[in-house]
């Protein structure tokens, strides 16, 4: 059965949009992530224009999210408190990241500037998420090294304006994670991603929040930077197609609800080695792209 | 000669559209059949080598040639026309190559123009058939023309507007008859309300978008709510 998408102006086929927003609706719900990462490469993979695929994707980022976030919400996972902080400092980081992307696309720099630092970042991250995970799983219920306080981490006790987050279990000052979401907002704007699998293991490791309160609390703040994504792509760039959103998140609130469900059932560390596994499988799809000799050496221009 | 139908409209489950061409032509006549979608300037980003990775090198425009463009032939091409007259109408690929205009440097615009090429038949929208149409004779003797019917199928990726359908009949490898017909394509119902909102009421629709998507998850977590908790989650 095909369906027209109005605004990517194709037809494709309803149930391979409505699997594919299942299986990102899983992983947001598994980890905590919005699947950003993950969803643009397949639609554009499927045919839909990287612009609209983009676009479309951070409309149903949030009707993924609300999901997951209310259901992680009813488990007790997130920090309401803790997660405002992280959404200003995720909507500064996102509109400096703006700008940047604006400059490089003047310079005809931008793709690959957005590839690179996707081979990069996930890599950095999903290399340290692995190893770390696996020496936890392999010593087994031993107190996390990150438990103990380092010396960075008394000198960030002295930053002013220390607050308790109470539902994380955790004192910090508001400039800790409000800079940290910042520089997630500034790359997520860079990757065209919600930036959750940058901020969930900042969360964890810098922050030394519970992994379970790190999903649920990168979800309400992803919800919210969305939604004024969506919105500014739409009157921008009138790239939005509602149609695309609304079957992928058909398929991706049902999926975010096994996810939370099954996320539950895993320990943290299994959470984090399984979360690490596929940025690396990204990371290395990104890669192959950047190092392999393409088929044709012209490609439809990309927009955020 | 007669196109059916004469507008196609794109529904909100269309999946490309059945379209015929009827005709009657001379017995020793070929025919070719091409369709041409409305000329657009796209642009490409170009890669290029760097060391051991692949980057975008430059931004390249082309113009001159149509966005879809698919032939239909009695008989191969080269058989039903000289070269020169190939190449005057644009009627193979070799022909667009020409026809095409190119902003890139110079060194670089052959190979351009051939990864184009390879783009478009990748996503369907050129493509060359020999054969595929039906040949009827009357059933009176001594007759000398046949009718002839086409059935094609416009691909999906043709997007909304103003297509050409010109049919050319040929003898002795030039053309004696050029009829054209226009074929109109129209987005109707839910997708051209959609696409109308997108582009002229763009806040509305951004707003739209985001309480459509609140709404839809909401709505849907509160359903799976009720079915989780009836007890789904414990088999």
């Amino acid at each position: 059965m095909w369906v027209l998408l109005p605004v990517a102006g194709i037809s494709n086929l309803l149930p391979l949009l409505v699997g594919v927003g299942a299986l990102v609706g899983f992983m947001s719900g598994l980890f905590g992530i919005s699947g950003g990462f993950l969803l643009t490469p397949i639609l554009m993979m499927i045919g839909i224009p990287p612009t609209v695929a983009a676009a479309s994707d951070s409309c149903q980022i949030v009707a993924g999210c609300s999901s997951a976030t209310a259901a992680h919400f009813r488990l007790g996972n997130v920090d309401v408190k803790l997660g405002m902080v992280l959404l200003f400092g995720g909507l500064t980081g996102g509109w400096i990241g703006v700008r940047v992307i604006k400059l490089l696309r003047a310079l005809g720099a931008a793709d690959f500037a957005i590839t690179i630092t996707y081979v990069v970042i996930l890599g950095l991250i999903g290399g340290y998420m692995f190893t770390e995970s696996l020496r936890s799983l392999r010593r087994g219920a031993v107190v996390p090294k990150w438990r103990r306080a380092t010396q960075g981490q008394r000198l960030l006790s002295r930053l002013p304006f220390q607050m308790d987050f109470p539902r994380s279990q955790v004192r910090h000052s508001v400039l800790v994670p409000f800079f940290l979401c910042g520089v997630v907002g500034l790359l997520a704007a860079i990757m065209g991603v919600g930036g959750g699998f940058i901020m969930v293991p900042m969360m964890v490791y810098l922050l030394r929040m519970p992994m379970h309160v790190a999903v649920g609390t990168d979800l309400f703040q992803i919800l919210f930077t969305c939604a004024g994504v969506t919105y500014m792509q739409a009157t921008t760039n009138h790239t939005v197609d509602l149609v695309l959103a609304l079957l992928l998140a058909a398929g991706s609130t049902l999926g975010a609800q096994a996810g939370a469900r099954v996320g539950q059932r895993l320990r943290g560390d299994q959470l984090k080695i399984l979360l690490a596994s596929v940025v690396l499988l990204v990371m290395l799809k990104m890669a192959s792209g950047l190092l392999l000799t393409p088929q044709i050496h012209v490609t439809p221009v990309r927009g955020h | 000669m007669r196109v059916t139908p004469e507008i196609v409209r794109m529904g909100a489950f269309y999946a490309g559209a059945n379209v015929r061409v009827e005709g009657t032509t001379a017995l020793d006549e070929k025919i070719i059949v091409v369709v041409r979608g409305p000329e657009l300037t796209e642009v490409f980003n170009q890669t290029g080598r760097l060391g051991p990775i692949w980057v975008s090198t430059g931004k390249v425009a082309i113009s001159g040639v149509p966005s879809l463009f698919l032939v239909f032939c009695s008989e191969p091409v080269n058989a039903c026309l000289t070269r020169a007259a190939i190449d005057q109408y644009g009627l193979d690929l070799p022909a667009l190559q020409k026809m095409m205009h190119i902003e890139c440097k110079a060194r670089d615009c052959r190979r351009v123009a051939e990864d184009y090429l390879l783009y478009k038949k990748m996503q369907g929208s050129y493509r060359m058939v020999n054969g595929g149409f039906r040949m009827t004779q009357p059933d009176a003797g001594g007759v000398s023309f046949t009718s002839y019917t086409l059935d094609f199928v416009l691909p999906r990726c043709a997007a909304p507007g103003q297509y050409q359908i010109n049919v050319l009949e040929c003898r002795g490898g030039e053309i004696v008859t050029s009829s054209d017909v226009p074929l109109q394509v129209v987005e109707v119902g839910f997708p051209a309300l959609i696409g109308w909102l997108a582009s002229q009421h763009a806040s509305s629709y951004g707003i739209l978008s985001v309480v459509v998507a609140l709404i839809a998850g909401l709505g849907i977590d509160f359903v799976a709510a009720r079915l989780f908790k009836r007890g789904i989650a414990g088999h």
